[in-house]
């Protein structure tokens, strides 16, 4: 029995012993337990110390906590109410021990979530680094394994609510780390509500410049920021058919059938999770005033002494803000034209922020004075061609979200660089050019518009307020037409049955008209156009269109552009690409006035792998013309283990030249003495 | 191909239709087309948003407010439409309650194309806020006809939630009329969408107080 009385002092053994067999130990638990009782008394006295016993005795209390959840009931509340009573005066490895034995409490599911988050939250406030950073990180995974099944929404609404109350706490360093709780939460995907994002709104408004800075930075957060890099995200390697092949072949051991069931397992619970999809809405969508924000955003940039940069992301999110909820603040033009000079810092951020806030409901002379500040700023033949590209481009930036905004004279004035001696100037123009042949050619000279097309006829430049309506879908008359041609065609099969594959052919094409054979249909009669519509109209009110259907119109809204593609065919056309970009327009649109070198580095490497492509791997010598003749003994010797050849490649090993230079000297000296 | 056909339609138009005079509600109900997309990404893919002039008026009781200048008050007074003009517009002083209490007031509104440009700076960002922005009308349009227009057209235009539904009509309508205008809508809905059918998870069609009619 001498290990039993070695008991009370020895506590990680017991609390194996407890741990295997709790009912019979229960009696040293107890003596444990009062002792820890009398000696937290005590060490309530004089909390800065450091106490040994108290250490010791909480962390083991806290492993065994589940085995006697009767008598340690109130043990979790002694711990909060210490931390709570005496957070930031007590002695650090203490105040961390208290706080891992919560954690610990909270992870066998002994108390409840919101009172120990809470309490960490304010835990915030004590000075220690190292505290903080186990609490922000145990705070996340707390609130995402608590929304792991499903969301908890009881939970998230006190936690948020008691976290907008945080943001406004008076320490600073507490404030920024909930902050950072919450946007950490949002990026894992976990707090995607807009509450949350409401809540980091009020904290665009902070005061301290850190908070204010994060706050802001989350809003302007890229994309790739976003991506949550779980680990158990991760798809599972194999399928579950690859899995039953790999353990069909081998031995059938009960060591492998249970691995084949637990990789199982993981590929079904992993298609389960994949049928969830989530959507992302980004954060700038989700807020509840938008109008709002950016009025009071405004207000505090005008009247802020924060450095530039910070400036700078505030106009960012004003000018994003504007644009994707198409808002109206007026003001801020003309704040940003104060920046709108050649010289000034990061001055093609500004422009593209000029961009940014440009969207086709904003009145056009609230534009036009920002656009007449580029051009009077920067397109001048005194400023260098750089300045005058950056310019020409940001102008066609905000030209292409509000076609209406530039007057006839300017546009026709900036065109004019088409033919300026700098290529980037020239490029720049022919982009904005290309911009109003799509948006509106009636602006721009009569030769800068193009070949007429039949998309360019049936265009129609809409006017400020006024939205694209139809009554019938663009296209779908020719869809009346190729059901006649089928019929038409179905009759010509009955009559004969040779010219079925002529038909099959035919099937994927579509006329388009030459202007040179058919002079007289060229011209779109007004009357025309009116029965085209007539049919579209017909033809989108009476049945469902299918998949098919829209390949065509597709097709056929292209075949229309033909003309227009025929100018630009060198260059992928500006428009879609900035289509496909999403609704914010780039800052290299706008930088983008470095000529690009005839033969550079990306287009030399892709004729040298061109050229490689289809050669094969290196081989010694030449092929055999047979792949399936008969190999050489040398060939054969190649596959051999090299045990059983090793003295054979000795044999036949080549002379070193050494000794070949010996042996030609020794030769020659032979030859001359017979002579 | 796709799964929704034209019996199929027809066929739930008429069960929403009966539903209706099955249990005859004091107001008259409006049909109304829900849509719901999939393989959208809403950051990466384009925001899109459309109008349409459906054949026959699915809200004929909207009320339109004209903010015009002389000629288009005098004509709105002759047919007896809610009418203002800049005055009035500049008597609200860019309050934002008496704005916003404007916007509520009506269901669309039309301006003269020479007052329509200084429409942001009078009002404000009310009546934008609230997705009334005035559409602009000209003095050789009939005034009448340009209100019934506004009255044809319904929005696409997809909020904070991949789903959409707006009013294609009302029970009054016959189903044949109705027909035609869900049809009109879901081919314009669909040109609309980038990989079109494939972009489609669902449609119903239901009545304000009756149960959804899954067409697709």
């Amino acid at each position: 029995m001498s290990s039993g009385n070695k008991l009370p002092n020895n506590l990680p053994q017991l609390q194996n012993l407890i741990k295997r067999d709790a009912g019979s130990y229960k009696d040293e638990f107890l003596k444990q337990w009062r002792h820890y009782q009398s000696s937290l008394q005590l060490y309530k006295l004089t909390p800065g110390q450091y106490t040994k016993t108290v250490d010791e005795l909480t962390t083991f209390l806290a492993q065994v906590a589940h085995c006697y959840p009767e008598e340690l009931k109130d043990y979790p509340q002694q711990l909060r109410d210490v931390l709570q009573a005496s957070a930031t005066v007590l002695d650090p490895t203490m105040r961390m021990t208290f706080v891992k034995a919560l954690i610990m409490l909270r992870n066998k599911g002994l108390i409840e979530a919101t009172t120990v988050l809470e309490l960490f939250f304010k835990l915030f406030r004590c000075q220690d680094k190292l505290l903080r950073k186990t609490i922000f990180s145990y705070i996340v995974s707390d609130i995402k394994n608590v929304n792991a099944k499903h969301k908890n929404i009881k939970l998230n609404t006190t936690l948020q609510n008691f976290m907008y109350t945080m943001l406004r706490d008076n320490n600073p360093i507490a404030a920024k780390m909930s902050l950072d709780v919450m946007i950490d939460l949002y990026r894992r995907n976990i707090w995607h509500d807009a509450k949350t994002v409401n809540v980091i709104v009020t904290a665009c408004f902070s005061k301290v410049t850190k908070i204010l800075v994060a706050a802001l930075k989350f809003f302007l957060g890229k994309e790739e920021e976003a991506v949550d890099s779980d680990s158990e995200d991760e798809a599972p390697k194999k399928s579950a058919k690859e899995l039953m092949l790999a353990h069909r072949v081998g031995k059938k051991t009960k060591k492998r059938q249970k691995k084949l069931d637990r990789a199982l397992q993981v590929v079904k619970k992993h298609k389960k999770k994949k049928k969830t999809e989530t959507f992302n809405f980004s954060a700038l969508h989700l807020i509840h005033d938008p109008q709002d924000f950016s009025e009071k955003l405004l207000r505090q940039l005008e009247t802020t002494n924060e450095r530039f940069e910070v400036k700078l992301l505030m106009m960012d999110l004003i000018s994003r803000l504007v644009g994707i909820h198409q808002l109206f603040l007026l003001n801020f033009y003309p704040f940003l034209k104060r920046f709108l000079q050649p010289h000034q810092r990061e001055v093609t951020k500004l422009l593209l922020y000029a961009a940014q806030a440009s969207h086709e409901l904003v009145p056009p002379d609230a534009l036009e004075e920002i656009l007449l500040a580029i051009a009077n700023n920067f397109i001048t033949e005194r400023n260098s061609s750089e300045v005058m590209a950056v310019g020409l481009n940001a102008v066609r930036e905000i030209c292409a979200r509000c076609p209406l905004a530039i007057g006839e004279d300017l546009l026709r004035d900036l065109v004019q660089y088409k033919s300026h001696r700098d290529k980037a100037v020239i490029m720049a123009a022919r982009s904005l050019i290309q911009v109003y042949r799509h948006s509106n050619p009636e602006l721009l000279h009569k030769k800068d518009r193009g070949k007429p097309t039949e998309a360019t006829k049936e265009h129609r430049s809409l006017a400020y307020g006024e939205k694209a309506t139809r009554d019938f879908i663009p296209g779908a008359d020719i869809l009346l037409k190729a059901e006649e041609q089928t019929q038409e065609q179905e009759e010509w099969e009955s009559c004969s049955e040779e010219e079925e594959d002529y038909d099959d052919d035919s099937e994927g094409w579509i006329d388009v008209h030459h202007s040179s054979d058919e002079e007289q249909e060229k011209e779109v009669t007004p009357e025309e156009a009116e029965d085209r519509k007539r049919r579209a109209q017909e033809v989108s009110v009476s049945r469902i269109l299918t998949q098919e259907d829209f390949k065509l119109m597709q097709q056929q809204q292209l075949a229309k552009e033909a003309g227009l593609k025929q100018t630009a065919r060198k260059r992928k056309r500006q428009p879609d690409t900035r289509e496909e970009s999403g609704e914010l327009p780039n800052l290299g649109d706008i930088e983008n006035v470095h000529k690009k070198r005839a033969h550079d580095r990306d287009s030399r490497l892709a004729t040298v792998l061109a050229g490689r492509e289809g050669r094969g791997k290196f081989t010694g010598g030449p092929q055999k013309m047979n792949p399936h003749a008969s190999t050489t003994n040398k060939q054969k010797q190649k596959n051999k283990v090299f045990g059983m050849v090793k003295h054979n490649m000795r044999r036949k090993e080549k002379r070193s030249f050494r000794d070949k230079q010996l042996a030609l000297r020794n030769a020659l000296l032979k030859r001359k003495k017979k002579k | 191909m796709s799964k929704l056909n034209r019996d199929g339609l027809r066929e739930s138009i008429d069960a929403v239709l009966k539903h209706s005079t099955d249990k005859k509600r004091k107001f008259t109900e409006s049909v109304e087309l829900q849509i719901s997309l999939k393989n959208y990404d809403p950051q990466k893919d384009k925001r899109f948003a459309g109008t349409v002039k459906l054949r026959h008026t699915p809200k004929p009781k909207m009320k339109v407010c004209i903010l015009g200048d002389q000629v288009h008050c005098d004509q709105a007074k002759a047919n007896d439409i809610p009418h203002m003009s800049a005055d009035d517009l500049k008597k609200l002083n860019k309050d934002k309650k008496l704005v916003k209490k404007l916007a509520k007031k009506y269901d669309a509104f039309l301006a003269s194309e020479s007052l329509i440009k200084t429409i942001p700076r009078l009002l404000g960002p009310g009546l934008a806020k609230a997705g009334k922005f005035p559409s602009p009308i000209g003095h050789n349009e009939a005034i009448v006809g340009k209100v019934d227009d506004v009255r044809a057209t319904i929005k696409f235009q997809m909020k904070k939630v991949l789903c959409i539904s707006t009013c294609v009509g009302h029970v009054n309508m016959t189903a044949d009329e109705l027909y035609s205008n869900i049809t009109m809508s879901i081919n314009f809905l669909v040109s609309l969408l980038k990989k079109n059918w494939q972009n489609v998870r669902a449609l119903y069609i239901k009545s304000t107080m009756g149960p959804v009619q899954r067409i697709f």
